[in-house]
């Protein structure tokens, strides 16, 4: 029978691609478009980053739908089309994907509130979810990946729809923490162990953390949420922050050999799951996978 | 006595978010006749303040920073009819046009910067997100605004704040408007680089910011 990805975590650590979105602007996507239409306009491209991630040594690459929800594609007056670009992204990544190897069903986050704060119910957002959710599977991916989460609620609600549109897959969940003097939080307060331990019962297969923290910071978090749950932990820090040239020359503020600087100690916290975020690129999954080998 | 004990009062139901007791001081206010400037410099400006600081201290988050704008919003809807009618010109620090730039759909970090700066006392004219540059200046000429405020979660777009003040330059209106720059990827040195006015990490720093730059 083919080994699963939950069968690949239990052997060894496993490692995710790295970032899409600034891979993406890298090779000219054009501002302010939505990055998902880029599955039907520039498939090439698209299908290119990820044969990159699995060249450099990804055992799992994320799809090309971050932003493929129809709430979020509704703001650049995409709604009608969440079947078919997350479906294309799925089928993208599947193409470049050698034998073997996994693909992840990206889910980020709407971009909006539930109530009180916001207009939404959860079930608007379950459902929302669930479709994204639905048209990935459709294309063929091997897990979902509901990512950067802020909001507790929301990703809990994510995980309902995505549960309900694909009850056999592996779902993982990732959420996004600030650090702070008390400890790490999300934007809405969200504390790690409150959120480990309900989107573990809510039947997430693989908890952790990504984007926001630059690896360093991310070593403290993977020990928090190593001691908050027992389910396999992820982790894909940012590599630092952006920061922009007057000529409009993007950099990050971690250069490579410091950013993997701290990665055996984020698998020596209790990462099991690793990858990158935004401003990596092939080159640190490279690095990344070497500790691996090791 | 009586109106130091309404002022702590008021502080209070804004840093507990308890908007029907916000709204409930206000009406006292009015009936007792104290002079509701005050109120809303010593009572309601007060209270969003100590907010804020719980915020930047990692106490409060997002959902107790809105509940309380959305409750010194409540309050001031109260007040300011009253004080139109009594002819007292209600305090304002100063005229606001605010949104995400042109490109960019992000606006939960602009929406809390619109929400904290008209808590605080600012006049907002809020544009929304994926706002056409030339729309930030046509608004603020129409309004005679002190301050623009700009928004930009993505790099990309970030480079839609240095484009606006280059206009700004062209059309000779550098130094009449400032302009104040935020979003996750905007750093200090970047405002300074693009010759902002100013910068914030956050929305209690915005409000900071946007007090520094109007009192200038």
């Amino acid at each position: 029978m083919k080994q699963t990805i939950l069968d690949l975590i239990k052997k060894r650590t496993v490692l995710f691609d790295g970032g899409l979105g600034t891979e993406l602007m890298r090779h000219g996507l054009p501002l302010g478009t939505s990055p998902e239409t880029w599955n039907a306009e520039r498939p090439d491209i698209v299908q290119k980053i990820h044969a990159g991630y699995f060249e450099a040594g990804s055992d799992v690459v994320s799809t090309n739908s971050f932003g493929g929800n129809r709430i979020k594609l509704a703001a650049h007056g995409l709604e009608g089309r969440v079947r078919e670009l997350n479906s294309a992204a799925a089928r993208i990544a599947r193409r470049a994907a050698p034998a073997g190897k996994f693909v992840a069903g990206s889910m980020g986050p709407t971009g909006k509130f539930l109530q009180p704060q916001g207009e939404y119910t959860e079930l608007e957002f379950e459902e929302t979810y669930s479709e994204q959710a639905a048209a990935l599977i459709e294309g063929g991916v091997d897990l979902l990946i509901i990512e950067t989460q802020y909001d507790l609620k929301e990703a809990l609600a994510a995980l309902r729809g995505a549960k309900r549109a694909a009850p056999s897959l592996p779902i993982f969940v990732t959420m996004t923490f600030n650090k702070l003097p008390r400890g790490y939080f999300t934007l809405m307060g969200n504390t790690v162990s409150l959120s480990a331990e309900l989107l573990e019962k809510g039947g997430a297969r693989a908890v952790g953390a990504n984007c926001t923290l630059n690896s360093e910071d991310m070593v403290g978090l993977v020990r928090a949420l190593r001691e908050a749950t027992k389910l396999p932990v992820i982790a894909q820090a940012n590599a630092g922050k952006p920061e922009l040239s007057g000529k409009g020359e993007v950099s990050y503020s971690q250069g490579l050999e410091d950013y993997v600087r701290f990665v055996p100690d984020i698998i020596k916290a209790g990462a099991n799951i690793i990858g990158g975020c935004c401003g990596t690129d092939p080159g640190y999954i490279r690095k990344m996978a070497e500790f691996i080998k090791k | 006595m009586v109106r130091e004990e309404l002022f702590s009062n008021i502080k209070k139901a804004i840093v507990e978010g308890d908007k029907p007791r916000a709204q409930e001081l206000a009406r006292q206010a009015i009936r007792s006749g104290v002079d509701l400037n005050e109120v809303i410099d010593k009572g309601y400006v007060p209270g969003i303040q100590a907010v804020g600081e719980l915020w930047e201290k990692g106490d409060y988050f997002l959902p107790e920073l809105i509940t309380s704008a959305e409750c010194m919003k409540a309050a001031m809807d109260i007040l300011q009819p009253e004080m139109a009618k009594a002819n007292i010109k209600s305090r304002s620090l100063g005229k606001v046009v605010i949104g995400t730039v042109e490109g960019d759909i992000h606006d939960i970090g602009k929406n809390l910067v619109a929400s904290m700066l008209q808590a605080n006392g600012f006049e907002v004219f809020d544009l929304g997100a994926d706002v056409k540059l030339e729309r930030f200046i046509e608004k603020a000429e129409t309004e005679k605004a002190d301050l623009i405020c700009l928004s930009a979660l993505l790099t990309t777009t970030m480079l839609n704040q240095k484009r606006l003040i280059e206009m700004l330059r062209q059309k000779g209106f550098y130094g009449k408007y400032k302009v104040l720059v935020g979003g996750a990827p905007a750093t200090r040195k970047w405002a300074e680089d693009i010759g902002a006015h100013g910068y914030a990490e956050n929305a209690a720093l915005a409000v900071k910011a946007a007090k520094a730059a109007t009192a200038k």
